[in-house]
């Protein structure tokens, strides 16, 4: 068991869960199995973080570190949590199933105010080299990179300490506009940030 | 979907009344020929807005937001009323059956995001008594910047479009890291005249 705090941990399953309904509806956009796997695992992640709250949840309680009222709220808060983690896994249920997508499905998402956009980082793009945080793409752009394929390997939720390298693939979420600067930065279009 | 439908759901000036939810909780449903493309990608739309929405209402103890959530999370139950309908006129052989139950299962599952949204703002109520651990936990959440909502007077911009104007003395509602909270503060307030 953890040793974080229950703050700390219903936090954690607020983040994994948002994580989760972005890679779930992403899976679908761009047919990808392994972004849908990737739900899958986070599913189990945030089913075992919410068993470890309530049990410090209790003994928190029984401590007398924490009151009922609080405590019950603690827990409410995490219960809806892990229900968005299990409809992320819902709609990533939908990509597994060996049936082809309805092209309706691609299409809603495509359209709809937040888009997922995939680039890749040329080695010339002022990305390449570059850490997340250094170069506060969210900020600056709106887009927020949810996964990254390095190789043949994936990161899922990278943080702002995570380095970008030339070649690496970047699926983030943003709205229109960004897309457009972001694919043009990664693209070495254009080198203004 | 046709930006003039988008226009009508999100990005307007409002003011949600209060307990309009509940009117619209039990309206009688009516087959309505709405392509299924449009109900999907608003409910898509809803999703993400309202798990926003509702831990904003919640870490600013904000009745006015929570009364939005509540009434998106009433118009989700429609709009899967809807396109269940839809699917079920659609259906013409084994193959359509087999996508659409895709579909389908993607519009539950958006259902049951607002679901979760809903009880989230329930934790708002009297009755529950929650204490306030509720801002304490969700101080410090980590992803994503953007402006959410927007507050100007006794009205709101829920979901506000890049096409909207910021006017002085605006409340803006953002989710975001640190360093954009420092930087948008101090962009706001007139300290910083580019945000870099």
């Amino acid at each position: 068991m953890s040793e974080d705090s229950v703050e700390d941990i219903v936090l954690e399953i607020k983040d994994k869960s948002e994580l989760m309904v972005d890679l779930a509806y992403s899976s679908l956009l761009y047919d990808n199995n392994t972004i849908a796997e990737e739900v899958y695992d986070l599913e189990d992640v945030v089913d075992k973080l919410y068993k470890d709250l309530q049990r410090k949840t209790v003994e928190n309680v029984q401590n007398k570190k924490l009151s009922v009222n609080d405590a019950l709220t603690v827990l409410r808060l995490a219960e809806a949590g892990e229900q968005i983690a299990d409809a992320a896994q819902e709609i990533a249920d939908v990509e597994l199933r060996d049936v082809e997508l309805h092209p309706i499905i691609k299409l809603s998402i495509k359209e709809s105010d937040q888009v997922f956009t995939k680039v890749q980082v040329n080695e010339k793009s002022v990305l390449a080299g570059k850490t997340l945080g250094e170069i506060k793409l969210g900020s600056e752009t709106g887009m927020y990179v949810r996964a990254m394929r390095h190789d043949n390997k994936w990161l899922y939720g990278p943080t702002k300490r995570t380095k970008i390298d030339p070649g690496d693939i970047l699926f983030a979420k943003g709205p229109e506009d960004g897309a457009k600067h972001l694919a043009d930065l990664a693209c070495a279009k254009t080198s203004d940030i | 979907m046709s930006e003039k439908k988008k226009r009508s759901i999100f990005g307007r000036l409002q003011r949600t009344p209060k307990e309009k939810w509940k009117k619209e909780e039990f309206t009688e449903i009516e087959y309505e020929p709405t392509p299924v493309k449009e109900l999907l990608t608003e409910m898509k739309d809803i999703s993400e807005l309202i798990i926003d929405l509702a831990y904003s209402a919640v870490l600013f103890d904000n009745e006015e937001i929570a009364e939005e959530v509540k009434y998106l999370e009433v118009r989700m139950d429609k709009l899967n009323y809807d396109i269940r309908m839809m699917a079920m006129m659609a259906a013409r052989t084994k193959e359509d059956a087999e996508q659409l139950a895709g579909i389908l299962q993607v519009a539950e599952a958006a259902e049951s995001i607002s679901n979760a949204a809903g009880d989230i703002v329930n934790l708002l109520s009297k009755e529950e008594k929650t204490g306030p651990i509720l801002p304490k936990i969700l101080k410090e959440s980590e992803t994503g910047m953007r402006i959410i909502a927007i507050r100007r007077g006794d009205l709101w911009i829920y979901n506000p479009q890049s096409d909207i104007d910021i006017k002085a003395d605006d409340w803006l509602i953002t989710r975001g890291t640190d360093e954009g909270f420092d930087e948008i503060e101090k962009f706001l307030h007139g300290k910083l005249e580019v945000l870099d």
